[in-house]
């Protein structure tokens, strides 16, 4: 390092001095003519050495990037080929679902339907017969209670006639009743 | 009792009768008791009662009959109760007048009504009959209250009925 220093001394030579004896460059903005030349020497070794170390591994990474982004690439458009075909799948899917779901939504409107058609005939019927059955008991029980008062009022006469014939009966009836017999069977020869 | 022992006392009941000469009146006799047997409950019960001694129901006989019956009919029943045959009495009796009414050629009428027929009515009545059935008949009046009114009349299977009772019970039947 002092070597190359003291070759980059050696090449400058004596450096420009103004008017106070101040050391200035020869232009603002350009280097000195050696440093320039030396510069780009080192440059180029510079690029040379990095183009033949630094190259290979910079390609081969380049390389690398290359084939790993192409590898996602591929893995990237078979998941997009897959989720394609999934989408396809679950909208075939749900396509099938939809159907399905409208078949069972008309099988359930159709046993609904038959439901509430079987539930109303039943009732219609049942309610056919309870009318029936409550005018039946209607009748039953007007004739039920007209045989009980039929009996009643039997009962009641049964028990009285015994009593007001036989308080009316008095001899001269029961001999009334002896003379009435004696000639009808004697006229009935 | 079976109808072979009824027939069986009947006939030695109307033997014994008409033996001692009293058939019209034994037999009458026998017949209007047989009568009060079946509508007096105690007499029946009395006259039936086994567990009673056969001195006793015999003694009951007599106190019931004696002096107004004759000595036969009197007798006779006696020996019915005495024999353990009293619920036999009516079965008996009415065979002996069926029997005795055969001897004479007659068949039995049996009238009953609710008060008693004067004779003169027993004479028309028997004479009624007799024109109706064509028979002659021996007639038997029997007083049942139950007939209420009127007379039924019984010849062998023919039954005129024309009493009160009897059309109570239609009037009871149709209501």
């Amino acid at each position: 390092m002092n070597a190359v220093l003291a070759i980059l001394v050696a090449a400058e030579g004596e450096p420009h001095r103004d008017d106070n004896g101040q050391v200035v460059t020869h232009h603002w903005l350009f280097p000195e003519q050696a440093e320039l030349i030396y510069g780009t020497l080192a440059s180029l070794i510079i690029f040379a050495l990095l183009w033949k170390f630094a190259g290979p591994t910079v390609v081969k990474a380049f390389n690398g990037r290359t084939e790993r982004v192409q590898t996602e690439l591929d893995s990237a458009q078979r998941a997009l080929d897959e989720a394609t075909s999934d989408a396809e799948r679950i909208r075939n899917a749900k396509g099938d679902i939809d159907a399905e779901r409208g078949r069972l939504f008309s099988e359930a409107d159709a046993q609904a339907e038959a439901l509430l058609s079987d539930g109303r005939a039943r009732l219609d019927a049942e309610a056919a017969e309870l009318e029936s059955r409550a005018a039946a008991e209607l009748v039953a029980s007007a004739a039920r209670v007209g045989d009980e008062l039929r009996l009643e009022i039997g009962r009641i006469v049964q028990a009285s006639t015994d009593q007001v014939v036989t308080a009316s009966l008095d001899a001269a009836a029961d001999q009334a009743l002896i003379e009435a017999f004696i000639q009808r069977v004697g006229a009935s020869s | 009792m079976s109808n072979a022992r009824i027939e069986g006392y009947a006939r030695a009941l109307f033997e014994v009768a008409r033996a001692e000469g009293t058939l019209d009146e034994v037999e009458d006799e026998l017949f209007r008791f047989a009568r009060s047997y079946e509508s007096n409950d105690v007499l029946r019960e009395a006259l039936s009662n086994d567990q009673l001694p056969a001195e006793r129901r015999q003694a009951i006989v007599e106190d019931l009959l004696g002096g107004k019956a004759t000595p036969t009919t009197t007798q006779l029943i006696s020996m019915v109760a005495g024999s353990g045959r009293g619920h036999d009495l009516p079965a008996i009796v009415d065979s002996l007048v069926e029997r005795a009414s055969s001897a004479k050629q007659l068949e039995v009428a049996q009238v009953r009504t609710a008060v008693a027929l004067t004779d003169d009515q027993q004479h028309r009545l028997k004479a009624a009959l007799e024109n109706a059935t064509g028979k002659s008949l021996n007639l038997k009046a029997i007083v049942d209250p139950s007939v209420v009114g009127g007379v039924v009349a019984t010849v062998g299977d023919t039954v005129i009925d024309d009493t009160v009772r009897t059309r109570i019970d239609q009037l009871k039947s149709r209501l």
